[in-house]
């Protein structure tokens, strides 16, 4: 099938799926327009305040006209207020957003090069007192939650040696300093998990007849990995990476918090918190967005890893 | 009587001569007297008068940035607003008409003097001159007349509109004079003008201040970002004495104060807003800080509405109340860093705090009242509570749980964020509210328990406490109004409105090189006075 074609039957997968979404949000959300009014203009409001806003911002049609009109707004870009930040949404969400991908980049940085590197390193000799001290590593860091290894690190680099600044707010500014804890959390929790995903599909891929092959023809271990077992044995991995972007993207809420991050996690904390209620709609939406659009991406690395995947082929 | 002068140079009330009196023959203690004095309208000085352990001797510096870690808050009309936290951001740049110091001493502050009437119903106000708007504008008796109008209007939703529900009338009485008129003596008005939610407002204010920031202060807002950032910056054409730092930004660290003393730990702030008992270990092992504490009437009151069921029978009240252990809430909920409440929140630290006698634990009687109440199979209650000022909160409640089962009184914890609580804090049946620290037990009672009082969150409602309260309030002299007070704590101590375990000791901590932060027992945190060493 046609790239294009390909991309046009994701893309429209993906429309579909933000289009239930979105109904299921509205529905959740906006189906009470009372609580929509105490949410918007406060406990304190009288009966004829709600009312009279209720009125004005046409809260008394129908459900599914309201629905529609909303989603409109949506897509041109019209999000509404955030009632808790008194700020427009849209100018909220995409600078926050932008600092989540900072720090998902970062991250992302420390879990491939390490989370691939080990495991590469692990997987190309299978059993030996490297690739045991690797697994060794790989179960600590897999199996400390974020939120703990957020403690620990920060006792020991703040509290106690005092060499990096305990919070991440960023306020003037980008701070790499800033960004070294929340990244090695995020880094440390992921990698581990994806050095052993790396390392069982490597040593698949390192016990085929192919690699045998070339090993018999004389090949070097270094190239026997970099040009016939590398490029195999990283589909697994690509699946695992792809399934981190999302989470680092929007779900980073822990790590997010506990450092002052001012990133998309935070935000939905504090609009979750808050009942903000156009604030959650839109951080929803993007969170839905941002991972039909890694579903997407991931499919086409798969394509380009393993050209014997066609691209668009039921699964 | 010849050492001591009003303010306006007015003769000295009749109180003030009874006051003298009683101090000199040791029947009051110096600190009341200086309070009550100072009410009156009589230029009592500063701390040191009291005493007072004085400053460390350094020439204070100027210049600097200050950077504070606290929540930043919504801010639209400064009388509507529930936080202290967010009035501590406009205090830099809103003035209040009196100042109440760290010892509770009202001083002048735009206001330069004020004379009582002699049945302190008849407040003359004298503004001073000097005072000036940012906006060039000269400050005039019509600010304040809008002020208090404001407050107390119909269809005012604010605080102010219970606390100053006395005020019959506010009027101009010359370029710089105001005069208020009570319908009912209030002895302690100048002290109650300096609430968190009385900041004066210029006369064209619309509603929202951070839209306009116009002020009288010695700083001004130079942006607001919710949740995230408030920056104020020093005013050089301010009317009075000039701030010493150039700059103070606040900083929203989220919701967890180990963030918060991580990052003063690691200089990234000057100043934490609050710390809680969970971090002082924390905060004992870290080097290069200063621990703050300060003991007043900070407080959580677990408090039943009695008008709701199963509340509205006053058995079952008594019941949860001769079943709460306090001491063990104190002991174990805050490590015993406070002092032992007893059910009717007034504290020892109050001026006019009478000390009843606590009510001793009984489950047998708890158990005897419920069975009488129609509740021998013991009873099912929810409390809601939000960890408003941290975990201790919760800590407290599972105590009181185990309390309360040895009586057979079944509760069930609902615990939500903090910010979910405050919306629903005065209407939960049942509920765990935090009360910050007022000088006088009568301004938290008459904010709190009077009938129809709109921060009234357990709806108990008594002509007779109301009555008992108002002479409370009338009273100048410190210990006839310790008497007078004893019948208004009877009354809500009898009526098992609360359990009110303790008295919270307030923590926070500030960076070594910080000087002049003073932590209010009130958590009102002027700024001017501040430098860096």
């Amino acid at each position: 099938m046609f790239l294009g074609m390909f991309l046009l039957r994701k893309v429209a997968i993906a429309l579909a799926t933000m289009l239930a979404v979105s109904f299921l949000i509205f529905l959740a959300l906006e189906v009470n327009v009372e609580d929509v009014a105490v949410k918007v203009l406060g406990q304190y409001s009288t009966v004829e305040q709600r009312a009279a806003w209720l009125a004005q911002n046409g809260y008394n049609d129908p459900f599914l006209l309201r629905y529609v009109r909303w989603l409109g707004q949506f897509v041109a870009g019209d999000w509404g207020m955030s009632t808790f930040f008194r700020a427009p949404v849209v100018d909220m969400v995409l600078p926050r957003l932008a600092a989540s991908a900072i720090l998902a980049g970062g991250a992302l940085l420390v879990i491939v090069i390490f989370g691939l590197g080990l495991g590469v390193l692990a997987g190309m000799r299978p059993g030996s007192l490297l690739d045991r001290m690797i697994s060794v590593f790989s179960v600590v860091t897999t199996s400390i939650p974020d939120f703990a290894s957020a403690v620990f690190l920060s006792g020991i680099f703040v509290f106690w040696l005092g060499l990096l600044p305990g919070a991440s707010t960023m306020i003037s500014g980008l701070s790499l300093a800033e960004l070294v804890l929340p990244v090695s959390v995020l880094g440390l929790y992921s990698m581990g998990y994806l050095a052993r995903v790396t390392r069982a599909s490597m040593v698949d891929v390192m016990g085929t007849h192919y690699i045998r092959t070339a090993r018999l023809k004389g090949a070097s271990m270094g190239r026997i990995v970099l040009r016939h077992a590398l490029r195999n044995a990283l589909i697994t991995p690509v699946t695992v990476i792809m399934l981190q972007l999302p989470w680092l993207l929007s779900g980073v809420i822990v790590i997010e918090v506990f450092y002052a991050y001012k990133g998309f996690g935070t935000l939905l904390y504090d609009a979750a918190l808050n009942q903000d209620i156009y604030l959650i709609e839109a951080c929803a939406m993007i969170s839905v967005l941002v991972v039909v659009l890694s579903q997407i991406l991931s499919d086409l690395l798969y394509g380009w890893l393993n050209p014997r995947i066609t691209l668009g082929a039921r699964a | 009587m010849k050492d001591y002068k009003t303010l306006s140079g007015a003769p000295l009330h009749p109180e003030a001569k009874a006051l003298t009196k009683r101090l000199a023959e040791g029947q009051i203690d110096r600190r009341g007297f200086l309070r009550a004095m100072a009410w009156l309208g009589v230029a009592v000085g500063g701390a040191s008068m009291l005493g007072g352990k004085a400053l460390a001797e350094e020439a204070p510096k100027d210049g600097g940035t200050l950077r504070f870690a606290c929540q930043i808050q919504e801010i639209t009309d400064p009388m509507m607003t529930n936080w202290i936290e967010a009035s501590n951001l406009f205090r830099n740049s809103l003035e209040f008409l009196t100042y109440v110091d760290e010892n509770n001493i009202t001083h002048p502050y735009l206001a330069k003097s004020w004379t009582p009437s002699a049945d302190l119903t008849v407040w003359d106000f004298e503004l001073d001159e000097r005072a000036k708007w940012s906006n060039g504008d000269a400050f005039q008796p019509e600010d304040v007349i809008f002020n208090i109008e404001r407050w107390i209007a119909p269809d005012s939703q604010s605080s102010n509109k219970t606390a100053f529900g006395a005020i019959s009338r506010v009027e101009k009485t010359g370029d710089h004079g105001v005069r208020i008129t009570l319908s009912r003596p209030m002895a302690s008005l100048p002290e109650q003008l300096y609430s968190y939610t009385c900041p004066i407002v210029h006369r064209g204010f619309k509603g929202n201040w951070p839209a306009d920031p116009v002020g009288t202060g010695p700083f001004a807002l130079v942006s607001h970002e919710v949740g995230r950032q408030s920056v104020f910056r020093k005013r050089p054409d301010y009317w009075g004495t000039p701030a010493r730092l150039d700059e103070i930004q606040y900083i929203d660290l989220g919701p967890d104060v180990t963030t918060h003393l991580a990052a003063l730990s690691s200089g990234q702030v000057d100043v934490i807003y609050r710390a809680t008992i969970a971090e002082y270990d924390l905060m004992k092992s870290l080097p290069n800080l200063q621990i703050l504490s300060v003991k007043g009437a900070n407080t959580i009151v677990l408090r039943m509405q009695v008008d709701q069921k199963p509340f509205d029978d006053i058995r079952v009240r008594q019941a949860v109340v001769l079943a709460a252990n306090n001491q063990q809430m104190l002991d174990i909920a805050y490590r015993g860093q406070g002092d032992l409440g007893a059910n009717y929140h007034v504290s020892p630290t109050q001026a006019d705090y009478f000390s009843l006698p606590p009510i001793a634990r009984d489950v047998e009687k708890a158990k005897a009242l419920l069975a009488e109440a129609g509740h021998a199979d013991g009873i099912d209650i929810e409390l809601t509570l939000g960890n408003t000022q941290g975990k201790w909160e919760q800590d407290t409640a599972q105590v009181l749980q185990q309390n309360l089962a040895e009586a057979g009184i079944r509760l069930k914890l609902n615990v939500l964020p903090a910010s979910q609580y405050w919306p629903i804090w005065n209407k939960v049946p049942f509920g765990l509210t935090f009360w910050a620290h007022r000088p006088l037990g009568t301004m938290t009672l008459d904010l709190a328990y009077r009938s129809g009082g709109s921060w009234n969150e357990s709806r108990f409602a008594s002509p007779e406490f109301d009555a008992a309260l108002d002479k409370a309030m009338a009273v100048v002299d410190p210990e006839a109004r310790k008497v007078a007070m004893q019948e208004v704590e009877r009354i809500l101590q009898d009526n098992a409105v609360m359990v009110q375990p303790f008295w919270a000791e307030r923590l926070s901590a500030a960076a070594e090189k910080v000087r002049g932060f003073v932590l209010h027992p009130s958590d009102y945190f002027r700024m001017d006075g501040v430098w860096i060493a």
